[in-house]
């Protein structure tokens, strides 16, 4: 998060800090509003107390003093004080100084905060009567915590509602992203931007540009490969008659054989490696979403390359043999030979001569279908059998391969939703079971 | 067997020609699609062996001509592109087989034979090996020693010789000798097979079982 600017962080900065100011401002307001009248109720309560004092004492000398109690009956202590013109103190409390004018003021007795309100007494005499301000100190306190616990609840409720405000109005980048999220690592489709928000059009309109380069950049290098690999067949084809038809024609002489040999060995793998890499492409799959599926028989689908095999199983002296069973699957035709091709060619390629590989297909009793090629090879140690389906991985560096085949057939079952596993076979060797759906 | 090869590229028609040559046909070469056109209609081949990426008009278009005008020359079309719709295309557009490029040549050779065969006709004399095989005389002699044969295992001979170098199954060879929903079971099969395994021996042929699937009969490599 640190260093990423992010627009909510943003927006939320932007919208929460001005609304708390603004909160704070109207509950400074809303305190005034509330204690002032408070206070010139407690005010004008003691002003008219003293009032009434200053006229007893008018009427009945300095001895009405003494009617003031020290306590009102309301918690608050009260002090009363009569002073001359000069200042001197005539009755009352003695802690009491002598009022500089009449009217209102604060003042401290016994280190407590006083209000006092002094009043004319006739022949320039003053009446001070003090009160502390405890109900008053009460009453502000219990407007400063409602306020406080208002201001909290509003303040919290507002952020609440800005939070949630913020992400509505950006819910439509997150669907954006959970719309690119869901594609396929191989989706160049355009973005399609009904029901978009406005905003948001440019940045899809250009993401749709960047994705339509990428995509016509792919199909290029897709269809360059293609054209290469389809080049190279028809030399490479020539070059395998031509090679077949010396090796004959000099059958009797060991050395040119073996060197004959050599070359069609090589002319083979150039073969194998321009089929592979068509296969490859051909599994591509942005390229399989155009494929046709269709029903399609496993056995009819191994028959049909059944010649292959069997001349390649006879060069190696191997037992190659088939337990066909109808077997229904929805596929591509052509990848699936890819997929029947390279795994029985695997099957060959690692079996040693001599050796037994068993071609099957079957029906699934629980619905589906399973194909399952089965040797007598030296089979796939367990820690080494996920790598065998990457690419260009090769257990046994003596033989020649091209380190695709197994990643073929790997996109492939994926692609048809199949699940390929490897196993140990009974008594050793490796069973490749690819189960359709 | 008279073949015409239709092929631009200079090293692989060569090659096609000497190794069909080996094979005792007689190959008629055309360097383009108009040439093919021309000898199609001139010197009728028995079989047709095209390739789709001809200069002038491809393959496609050579047997759409020969089609259309209402000539059922077997026809094979190479093609170096293997996408869906060349497959697809070629034999919608009347060709009767195609291989992709670059081919085992057993399979080319027998693919050649079997359309050869589908418009000869049924009376011709066959050979593999030591082995003559005339259908039209129902005679059969392995060098100079005359071979008998069961009518279900002179049936059996017949289709695999007619396949020779291809691998046949077992449901192949049923369908083929009992096409009329006899009774014949694969064990049946098996029993015809291992007869003529037995009678065939000194023949100069291979007659090999694929496990679970079928047979496949070839010459015996030379020894």
């Amino acid at each position: 998060m640190s260093g990423i600017p992010s627009i909510r962080l943003r927006l939320l900065k932007w919208l929460v800090g001005p609304i708390l100011i603004v909160n704070l401002g109207a509950a400074a307001l809303t305190y005034l509003l509330a204690w002032t009248p408070a206070q010139l109720a407690f005010d004008e309560g003691l002003r008219q107390d003293a009032a009434a004092l200053a006229a007893r004492v008018r009427s009945g000398g300095a001895g009405a003093m003494g009617t003031v109690a020290p306590d009102n009956g309301a918690g608050e202590a009260s002090w009363a004080a009569l002073h001359d013109g000069a200042g001197r103190l005539l009755a009352g409390a003695p802690q009491l100084a002598a009022p500089p004018r009449t009217g209102l003021l604060d003042a401290r007795l016994d280190g407590e905060p006083v209000r006092v309100a002094v009043a004319e007494a006739g022949g320039g005499m003053r009446v001070s009567l003090a009160r502390t301000t405890r109900a008053r100190q009460g009453v502000q306190a219990a407007i400063v915590r409602s306020l406080v616990l208002l201001e909290v609840l509003f303040s919290l409720a507002l952020v609440g509602l800005v939070w949630f405000s913020v992400g509505n109005g950006l819910s439509p980048l997150a669907r954006l992203r959970a719309r690119l999220d869901a594609r396929g690592s191989a989706d160049l489709a355009p973005l399609i931007d009904a029901g978009m928000p406005r905003e948001l059009l440019p940045v899809v309109g250009a993401f749709n540009a960047l994705l339509g380069r990428i995509d016509a950049g792919a199909r290029a290098q897709d269809e360059f490969r293609a054209n290469v690999a389809h080049q190279l067949r028809t030399p490479l084809a020539g070059l395998r008659l031509q090679l077949e038809w010396l090796a004959a024609r000099h059958a009797d002489d060991p050395e040119t054989c073996r060197s004959l040999e050599l070359m069609l060995g090589a002319n083979e793998r150039m073969i194998r490696q321009t089929n592979q890499l068509l296969s490859l492409e051909r599994a591509e799959p942005n390229r399989f979403a155009r494929a046709r599926l269709a029903p399609l028989d496993l056995s009819d689908l191994v028959a049909e390359s059944i010649q292959a095999f069997v001349e390649q199983a006879a060069s190696r002296d191997i037992d190659l043999g088939f337990e066909l069973a109808p077997a229904q699957v929805e596929g591509d035709r052509f990848l699936l030979r890819d997929l029947v091709d390279n795994l029985v060619d695997n099957a060959l390629r690692y079996t040693p001569r001599g050796g037994r590989v068993t071609v099957g297909c079957a029906a699934l009793a629980g619905g589906g279908s399973v194909l399952r090629i089965e040797d007598n090879g030296p089979g796939i140690p367990p820690h080494l059998r996920d790598q065998v389906f990457e690419r260009f991985v090769r257990l046994d560096e003596g033989t020649h391969g091209s380190g695709l085949g197994l990643a073929i057939v790997r996109d492939i079952a994926s692609l048809h939703g199949a699940e390929l596993t490897l196993l140990d076979a009974e008594g050793g060797g490796a069973v490749f079971t690819v189960a359709f759906p | 067997m008279h073949v015409l090869l239709v092929e631009d590229d200079a090293v692989l028609a060569d090659g096609l020609t000497r190794t069909l040559q080996g094979h005792g046909m007689q190959v008629e070469l055309a360097g383009d699609g108009l040439q093919a056109d021309l000898q199609l209609q001139r010197n009728p081949p028995q079989v047709a062996v095209l390739d789709i990426g001809l200069p002038g008009i491809d393959g496609f278009e050579v047997v759409r001509r020969l089609r259309a005008r209402g000539d059922t020359t077997p026809v094979l079309l190479l093609t170096a592109r293997d996408a869906v719709e060349d497959r697809v295309r070629g034999l919608e557009t009347g060709a009767d087989d195609y291989l992709v490029k670059p081919f085992a040549t057993p399979e080319l050779v027998a693919r050649i034979r079997a359309l050869g065969r589908r418009n000869a006709p049924k009376t011709g004399v066959l050979t593999l090996g030591n082995l003559v095989f005339d259908s039209g005389a129902r005679r059969a002699r392995i060098g100079d020693r005359p071979l008998e044969l069961s009518a279900r295992e002179w049936a059996v001979l017949e289709y695999l010789l007619q396949q020779a170098g291809r691998v046949v199954s077992k449901q192949q060879i049923i369908d083929t000798i009992a096409p009329w929903g006899e009774d014949l079971t694969l064990n049946a099969v098996e029993v015809y097979v291992s007869r003529l395994r037995l009678k065939l021996e000194g023949a100069g042929l291979a007659l090999r079982t694929i496990r679970g699937f079928g047979y496949l009969l070839e010459a015996a490599p030379a020894a």
